[in-house]
């Protein structure tokens, strides 16, 4: 009877937490008239291509077309995710495994870095990219992400329960500290890199920040920064509704693909890092 | 194959005020299958990972064969470890577990195949080739381990207790079929354990070690029989060697070992070596087996002390016998027995003194050594 409960109790919370997804996928795919509809609907009565017709076609003739700030966006997720990914699981295992002097010092730097928002650093973060002068550059885009935090106190957590003796036989084995990371922490870290991936992807693929703040040049802008201004008064706001209703699923879409693929490695890191 | 020495290896972490691992001087032979014993915390487990190359030497030299290996990288060491908990990669078939090490070392793909698959056979585990290790149960896993280490064909096999998470008769089963191993590779085999039923069954020699420092090196036969110290006669055998503590007194050319309750005769063999011991501390060490109940045998016998049966454990074959002396508390072994054992009963029991040993109870030196 209470496992009927709880049922009923989660399914409805469920339902009521996928409206959003329900709303975005109807929203683009409405008419004209039924975007302006009072009170809003969640469901779609007519549904028509119009908008990604829009999308697509009108905004071509405009001085950048829509199809550069997806290439722009693609191209610059694609670089963070692996840098990141790299680069975050190789300074995790090092800091979880290997001794050396100042560990506890930068683990210290990470713990505290793990604290700022991105918003509070945007400044030292422009005097930085201005001063390597990648300001209009793909790298300028890509470079403030590869500090991440979170990806590298994940990952650490996770590297901290493989046994200390499954190195040691990988390094007997024969196995240099390389090959030990690569053939033996890697595939027993996925969960944890497969939750990283998400994480970093929803996190470069929703920024505007550098495109706001570091490319001067329109077309090296990305794809949320052109949704941002359709919505927000540079476009015709009554006119682009319906672009960007198509834009905003075209942004939700990777998200929810990438996290289908690895949810059940994402399960395997909310359980490993709640109960050890 | 190739023997092992050591030359005055020392280990000395930062965080600890005395060395782990102190003047260890050993040379294996070649095929030898030598056993370190000793209490956790005594530095065989060290001693082994220094000569696997995961812990630096603090001090000293370690040759395999006639390589000086100290600042050799554990993989070019030419050997292989077991470990404890098996250490088998998760994500890996058994298969694969096995071919790791030869894949790293570039071996060509029929060898790895034909190697994999001959070892997999030596250790009836053929069938396991495409499991996964979570699949395997302790002793599969285990056997994996082993064929891991085996499919190398490396100089020297080290391994670190690699029984101890085995059940009781898997656990002789496996020692069984590590001997078994053992003299068909006929590869010099280093096996470190705290158990002194592995020492003695599987070591061609034993070193018993405490405190980081060897104290005895030499065949099961001569430890159990001769051992150097209080420690190693105590530490090995079991149920473990009763200590008895009084001193010794010379009366017309015989010695007398005598305590507060008795005083026993010391047999001949020992007048030349206690001439020159110290007398008026001494600790007399005797076997559980050594320890008579039958009536027969007691009457006998001219050293004789009645003692109180405290409890007896019943092991099958063999009862103990736990024994009150006064303050003391002996334990006698007994095979087979004409009357039955009552916890308060009074009894005469015998001490085969010939077959005891005399420790100088400063030192714990065996007063037969000095």
């Amino acid at each position: 009877m209470f496992e009927k409960l709880l049922l009923l109790v989660l399914g409805a919370v469920a339902a009521f937490l996928s409206l959003p997804i329900v709303f975005i996928l109807n929203h683009a795919f409405k008419p004209f008239h039924e975007l302006f509809l009072f009170p809003p609907t969640f469901l779609v009565r007519q549904p028509t291509l119009t908008n990604f017709y829009d999308l697509f076609l009108r905004s071509a003739d405009s001085i950048v077309p829509f199809s550069r700030y997806l290439f722009n966006s693609i191209i610059v997720a694609a670089f963070t995710l692996t840098a990141v990914i790299l680069s975050s699981s190789m300074a995790a295992y090092v800091l979880s495994k290997i001794r050396f002097g100042p560990k506890k010092i930068v683990m210290g730097g990470i713990m505290l870095a793990l604290m700022f928002a991105p918003e509070t650093v945007s400044i030292p973060r422009y005097l930085i990219i201005s001063w390597l002068e990648i300001n209009d550059t793909y790298f300028g885009h890509i470079l403030p992400f590869i500090a991440s935090p979170v990806a590298v106190f994940l990952i650490k957590q996770f590297i901290d329960q493989i046994p200390n003796d499954l190195l040691e036989a990988g390094k007997i084995d024969g196995a240099s500290e390389f090959q030990v990371f690569i053939r033996i922490v890697a595939p027993l870290t996925m969960p944890a890199l497969a939750t990283v991936a998400i994480i970093t992807f929803q996190g470069v693929w929703g920024d505007t920040q550098a495109s706001t703040l570091f490319m001067q040049d329109e077309t090296m802008k990305t794809l949320p920064y052109f949704v941002m201004s359709l919505t927000s008064g540079m476009a015709n706001t009554v006119a682009g509704q319906g672009m960007a209703a198509a834009a905003g699923l075209l942004m939700f879409l990777p998200n929810l693909v990438l996290f289908l693929f690895a949810q059940k490695r994402i399960m395997e890191t909310m359980v490993h890092s709640g109960v050890k | 194959m190739a023997g092992v020495s050591f030359k005055h290896v020392y280990k000395q972490y930062k965080s600890e005020p005395r060395p782990s691992v102190m003047d260890f001087n050993l040379e294996i032979e070649d095929g030898e299958f030598l056993v370190l014993v000793g209490p956790s915390g005594c530095g065989k487990t060290t001693t082994l990972r220094m000569l696997s190359g995961l812990e630096e030497i603090s001090k000293g030299e370690i040759y395999i064969g006639d390589k000086f290996i100290n600042y050799v990288s554990p993989k070019d060491r030419d050997i292989a470890m077991v470990f404890q908990n098996y250490a088998l990669y998760p994500n890996l078939s058994v298969y694969e577990n096995m071919a790791l090490g030869l894949k790293l070392r570039k071996t060509a793909k029929h060898e790895v195949e034909a190697r994999v698959k001959k070892a997999a056979r030596i250790l009836s585990i053929a069938s396991l080739l495409e499991k996964k290790p979570s699949q395997l149960s302790g002793g599969q896993k285990q056997r994996v381990a082993l064929g891991r280490a085996i499919v190398r064909e490396p100089e020297v096999f080290l391994m670190d207790e690699p029984l101890s998470n085995l059940d009781a008769k898997l656990r002789a089963q496996t020692r069984a079929e590590l001997i078994h191993l053992h003299q068909e590779l006929r590869t010099t085999t280093v096996y470190v354990t705290h158990d002194q039923t592995e020492a003695m069954t599987m070591g061609s020699r034993i070193v018993v070690m405490k405190d980081g420092i060897i104290q005895q090196a030499d065949t099961p036969k001569v430890i159990y029989g001769h051992p150097r110290n209080a420690f190693v006669a105590g530490f090995i055998g079991s149920p473990s060697m009763n200590f008895l503590e009084g001193s010794v007194v010379a009366e017309d050319g015989k010695y007398y070992f005598h305590n507060k309750r008795f005083r026993l005769e010391i047999p001949e063999k020992f007048n030349a070596s206690l001439k020159s011991a110290r007398l008026n501390k001494i600790i007399l060490g005797i076997r559980p087996e050594h320890i008579l109940t039958e009536p027969e045998a007691v009457s006998r016998s001219s050293n004789r002390i009645s003692a109180t049966i405290d409890i007896t454990e019943l092991m099958g074959s063999d009862t103990y016998v736990y024994l009150k002396l006064g303050d003391d508390m002996v334990i006698s072994r007994v095979v087979e027995s004409s009357t039955p054992f009552e916890a308060g009963d009074k009894l005469e029991i015998a001490l085969q003194l010939e077959k005891a040993h005399l420790f100088d109870a400063g030192t714990e030196l065996n007063v037969m050594n000095v």
